[in-house]
């Protein structure tokens, strides 16, 4: 015990004078980054050793442990927290078994103050023992691959929902149940007759020029209207008129064509 | 419905094609087959694809075709990533919680005997194989997390009970007696020890009378 805190250099790899003066003359230098907190340390200590971990000899592993966080370069306060909390702990429980008369419990039996440390090294190194075991079962992604879709493939096809007619004429029904009985659009046959407008227009424009507007005032409705310009433009289309405008946006004239214009 | 084909086939069909593991009651619904019935075939197919590349497994309550995992290497080319290893403090977290569900934060750490950082924890749930069930009714209401079917299907497991060496898990009680157990059994060995070097005492004393 006292070998390990004298001996200032670290512990040396295959120097068997040196070996000696380390308390751990068999174990290789460790570093903490390789570990999980202060636990896997004082397992690997008693592991590596083969010590009996339900009688764990404190003093040397509380030096081997100390020789180990005080060879560290530096520490990150936010690990080091935990290891020194147990460091702490080594050392309660080395002066504690010191003590002469030792601590009784209900019974009247000796309480080993050590009892809380092992249970907890025992406990967690199930939970090492388990979590080294689940990283060997065969790992989808990693060991065995499903055939679904994965991530990794950037072209994912989702087939779109196949279209149906039916569906969709029963969809517009109901809708149209919804605004309140079928809507119809209702076709309804000319009630006059483009050729009945041209013989009529022909017959207006007998006496000479006459002017749009003036034509198609008076009209009752747009049905005929409309047929009456198509009759015009039937008229115009066969030379049998003339339709004449002089300005942009100006009033247009209609003039019956006359024989010495087709001249 | 193709109810004249054999139910083993259209099982086949059905697994192959599903994107997740197939429930029993999702295979009894789609073919309306008896539960023995699909059993029968599902561990016939199971028989039928043992030595092939391809595998019928049951994983997270359902059946799932995957490749072998002797073929692991060849089918990682398929891809340019490789799955991340898992660090050490990741399983711990994961086995802590896969084995002890639902349990805080608090007591992963006490069983660690370091601080989980919240990334690791994150990262689990990040991955779909933990999840919050519930708080803790204690001071804080902490988080109660648990494994997700996720965690089943990855780790190619059908249920919890299939974890390894679950039933050999000792719960603190059992801890604290095996070790009175064996501090008994040194006090006692202790207790002989002394008897013997007093005898022994004994005898020299008496040699040395004589």
């Amino acid at each position: 015990m006292s070998e390990a805190l004298q001996s200032a250099e670290p512990p040396v790899q295959g120097n068997p004078s040196d070996q000696h003066q380390t308390a751990h003359p068999n174990l290789p230098p460790v570093h903490l980054d390789a570990f999980e907190g202060p636990l896997d340390v004082l397992l690997h200590l008693i592991r590596s050793q083969k010590l009996d971990i339900f009688d764990i000899p404190i003093a040397l592993i509380t030096a081997q442990y100390m020789e180990i966080i005080e060879g560290q370069a530096a520490l990150d306060l936010e690990v080091a927290g935990d290891y020194l909390v147990m460091a702490s702990t080594l050392m309660q429980l080395k002066s504690r078994l010191l003590l002469p008369r030792p601590q009784l419990d209900d019974e009247g039996n000796e309480i080993d103050p050590r009892q809380e440390l092992v249970a907890q090294l025992i406990a967690y190194e199930q939970y090492r023992v388990l979590a080294e075991e689940m990283d060997t079962l065969p790992r989808a992604g990693r060991d065995v691959f499903v055939r679904s879709i994965f991530p990794e493939s950037d072209e994912v096809e989702r087939p779109l929902p196949e279209a149906d007619l039916d569906a969709l004429l029963l969809a517009f029904r109901s809708v149209l149940k919804r605004v309140g009985g079928e809507v119809r659009h209702q076709i309804f046959t000319e009630t006059i007759s483009v050729r009945e407008q041209m013989a009529f227009v022909l017959e207006r424009l007998k006496a000479g020029g006459m002017q749009l507007d003036e034509l198609l005032q008076g009209y009752p409705g747009r049905e005929a209207l409309v047929t009456t310009v198509l009759a015009i433009l039937e008229l115009w289309r066969q030379h049998l008129i003339t339709v004449v405008q002089s300005e942009c946006y100006g009033s247009i004239t209609l003039l019956p064509q006359t024989a010495e214009d087709d001249a | 419905m193709s109810l004249a084909l054999p139910l083993l086939h259209q099982i086949e069909a059905l697994i192959l094609a599903s994107d997740e593991p197939l429930s029993l009651q999702r295979l009894r619904d789609l073919t309306g087959a008896e539960t023995t019935d699909i059993r029968t075939a599902a561990a016939e197919i199971e028989s039928f694809y043992a030595d092939r590349g391809i595998r019928l497994v049951q994983v997270g309550g359902g059946w799932q075709f995957r490749t072998a995992p002797e073929f692991a290497e060849v089918v990682q080319g398929l891809w340019q990533t490789r799955a991340p290893k898992l660090s050490r403090s990741t399983l711990e977290t994961l086995a802590i919680i896969a084995y002890r569900q639902p349990t805080t934060r608090a007591e992963i750490e006490a069983l660690r005997g370091v601080k989980t950082s919240s990334n690791i924890v994150a990262g689990l749930q990040e991955r779909g194989w933990i999840k919050v069930v519930g708080r803790k009714e204690v001071p804080g209401r902490p988080h109660l997390f648990g494994t997700t079917k996720q965690f089943l299907t990855d780790f190619g497991l059908n249920s919890l009970r299939d974890l390894p060496d679950s039933s050999q898990l000792l719960d603190e009680d059992e801890i604290q007696q095996i070790i009175t157990d064996n501090q008994t059994e040194e006090s006692e060995l202790k207790d002989a020890e002394a008897q013997t070097t007093e005898s022994s005492n004994e005898v020299y004393d008496d040699e040395a009378e004589a």
